[in-house]
């Protein structure tokens, strides 16, 4: 090995002066400025939206920020998030899938059909839901990779298909309802997380990152790199601990937490592993971010896009059976309306790119959470569903925009 | 050279034999025979569009050809995808780099091969990212950036670190110095020289017949996707040039001729 520098006594990491490594407090938030002015605007709009969206329906309406108005919000959030967490993954890969608001219908329809009407189990009737999610994704990823049908065109054609079959199977009567008692209504309507729980999942991620923080930064000072700056991770853990143990406490003044919404944050954490910690995951931003790179790189980008695809099937169809027990039914009008642009949207809003290649889960939490409180804000408001579409729709352009734009900037400045 | 006596004698680690790539009507490639040995260093040189990527590519399993066979280490393989040539332990630095720009350096450099699938082992692989750096002498202030913000010789070097990664028996580089500066060109050569003395092939594809003249053992000419002569470093620049661009007058010597003509009217006009 040839070294023209001498080797220095800082670590490996820390050898180009070139590099400011600053970590105080200043440090890190000149850091964070200048990743926001280069357009790495990561989760900053979204937060600022639903700040300034809280300010003016309180202004507007105080009973928006009423706790149980909020845990209302959250009971609503959980179905059209889970179907937001797999748009995440198609939009990753700069694919799009138009179809999972018919696919959650279409769930909603097996449920009823087959757990009310037929009287199979409701475990069986939800696997059956979730096997015809996959295959449905099965079948758009196929249309893709072997015969090179944009998923837009795939998946429009599916609107119609899926629709088309959850008509179908509900027939002339159009509407099943699930019984009142059943464990799954309840589910969606009532069941909610006694309050040491809450407290306790409200600690639970600050600690993990604190626990996760201390042991990386010993296995780096081991082999000799630079540690992390534990100061910035302290500050990280306290202020993620106080935001969710204030929201569990704020909650817990009205019903409290949702399983619902407990389940919906669940999957987005496995699947926020899934995104950052595992090789699947690393794949999926390498395609997203340069396909024939990452052919190239060995990956087998076929079997990347089937995943893509099934996993947002499968959670559209979720969605859907939280949606019946929500609403304690199923009927023609599952899935239809907004969901699909909701759906959508949440991702975008949170800051998942549609040009592929960026993007968390925890973009589709946050996303739908504005877009709910939107919604909900609106409603309050006994303002019309035409005159909620029409904002909704204004939301979804500005966030487009903002990605747009977001894009452009960090292309100059050589972030992508 | 010791090198190459001893090159010559070995079995050849990879044997191409009447290799041919058709795009529509286009034949990029025309029975092309091409043996690398062990402690080899092949340069494949060539004018633009003589071919030089689309080889490389084939063999980096990138294409598939549309006539020949591919030999390697003695057995007759089918390089179906980009995932078998590197099982196979043929590591390619393709001419457009092909790095992802949303991903930092160490992912980039150990995509598809990451340590510990499940649960990545991120320290293991910056560490090793590290080190593989080091080793090229590269400048990159930090592995955590995105490649995006990388330099053009930067992102060169981490697309050449990355060929290293995976221990292979064969290396392709296809012009690995285009873009870099002189330290890092002169590593790049330290390299070439180092994996061949640990019996390693190399194939470099360069358009810089110094560096060319410096490093191969033999030098292999395409013109116009067929193979037009074998060389050694021996080799005059006069007959390379000719060998590559297919006639003794060409735009090279032509314009070496109006250069020393101009040059002796001036000493005549003094
Ligand atoms: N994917 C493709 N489709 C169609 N034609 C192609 C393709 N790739 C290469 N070619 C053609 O094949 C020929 C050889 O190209 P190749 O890239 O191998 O040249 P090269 O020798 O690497 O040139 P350079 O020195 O400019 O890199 C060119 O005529 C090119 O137009
Ligand atoms: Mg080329």
């Amino acid at each position: 090995m040839t070294n023209p520098d001498p080797i220095s006594a800082a670590s490996l990491d820390r050898a180009d002066s070139r590099v400011r490594n600053d970590e105080s407090f200043a440090g890190a938030l000149r850091g964070f400025v200048d990743r926001i002015r280069s357009g790495d605007l990561g989760m900053l709009p979204v937060i600022l939206g639903l700040v300034i969206i809280s300010i003016v329906f309180t202004a507007l309406n105080p009973v928006f920020l009423a706790p149980n108005n909020l845990v209302n919000l959250l009971f609503d959030c959980a179905t059209v998030g889970v179907i937001s967490l797999g748009i995440v993954c198609v939009l990753m890969l700069g694919e799009i899938d138009l179809s999972v608001g018919s696919m959650s219908g279409l769930a909603s329809a097996i449920i009823g059909v087959l757990w009310v009407n037929t009287g199979i189990p409701l475990p069986l009737a939800i696997i059956a839901a979730l096997a015809t999610g996959a295959l449905v994704g099965l079948v758009y990823a196929v249309f893709y990779t072997r015969l090179g049908m944009p998923s837009f065109v795939a998946t429009l054609a599916g609107l119609l298909a899926l629709l088309g079959m959850q008509l179908y199977l509900l027939g002339s009567t159009g509407s099943i309802n699930l019984p009142f008692q059943s464990d799954l209504v309840r589910f969606g309507q009532i069941m909610i997380m006694p309050a040491w729980l809450s407290y306790l999942l409200a600690i639970l991620p600050g600690a993990l990152l604190l626990a996760r923080g201390w042991h990386t930064s010993k296995r780096r000072v081991e082999a000799g790199l630079a540690p992390l700056a534990m100061r910035l991770v302290i500050a990280k853990a306290v202020t993620l601990t106080l935001a969710l143990g204030i929201a569990a406490w704020y909650l817990h003044l009205g019903r409290g937490i949702p399983w619902m919404f407990a389940l919906f944050v669940l999957i987005a954490v496995v699947l926020n592993y899934g995104l950052t910690r595992t090789k699947w995951g690393r794949s999926m931003f390498a395609v997203g971010g340069n396909r024939e790179a990452a052919r190239r790189a060995g990956i087998n980008v076929n079997r990347i896009y089937v995943s893509a695809f099934v996993i947002c099937s499968t959670l559209a169809a979720a969605g859907g059976i939280l949606g019946a027990s929500r609403l304690a039914s199923s009927s023609q009008q599952a899935g239809t309306g907004d969901v699909n642009l909701n759906a959508i949207a949440a991702a975008v809003i949170g800051g998942t790119s549609l040009f592929g290649g960026r993007g968390s889960a925890w973009s589709a939490v946050l996303g739908i959470i504005v877009i709910q409180a939107i919604s909900n804000g609106l409603t309050l408001l006994n303002l019309s569903s035409s005159l909620r579409y029409m904002i909704t729709g204004a939301v979804l352009a500005i966030a487009v925009i903002v990605d747009s734009l977001a894009r452009r900037s960090r292309v100059t400045h050589g972030r992508a | 050279m010791s090198a190459s006596m001893q090159a010559s004698a070995a079995e050849p680690i990879l044997r191409l034999r009447g290799i041919s790539k058709n795009f529509g009507a286009v034949s990029a490639l025309t029975d092309i025979d091409l043996d690398v040995r062990p402690g080899e260093v092949v340069a494949l040189v060539g004018d633009n569009g003589a071919g030089k990527s689309t080889l490389v590519k084939i063999l980096a399993g990138v294409f598939q050809p549309s006539a020949g066979t591919i030999e390697y280490l003695g057995q007759q393989v089918i390089l179906s995808g980009p995932g078998k040539a590197l099982e196979l332990g043929i590591a390619t630095v393709f001419q457009d780099l092909a790095l992802c720009e949303n991903l930092d350096v160490v992912a980039n450099l150990f995509l598809g091969h990451e340590l510990s699938p499940w649960q990545l082992d991120e320290v293991g692989m910056e560490l090793r990212a590290w080190s593989l750096l080091r080793e090229l002498a590269a400048r990159i202030p930090s592995v955590r950036q995105p490649i995006a913000s990388l330099s053009g010789g930067q992102r060169q070097t981490v697309a050449i670190a990355r060929s290293l990664l995976l221990q292979p028996k064969i290396i392709m580089l296809d012009e690995p110095t285009a873009a870099l500066g002189v330290a890092q060109t002169a590593e790049v050569l330290n390299l070439i020289e180092r994996v061949r003395d640990r019996g390693l092939g190399v194939i470099i594809i360069s358009h810089n017949m110094e560096d060319v003249r410096a490093v191969a053992d033999r030098i292999i000419v395409l013109r116009l996707g067929r193979n037009n002569g074998v060389f050694t470093a021996e080799t005059t620049h006069q007959e390379l040039v000719t060998a590559i661009t297919g006639a003794a007058e060409n735009s090279v010597t032509r314009r070496q001729k109006s250069r020393s003509d101009q040059a002796i009217s001036r000493e005549a006009g003094l």
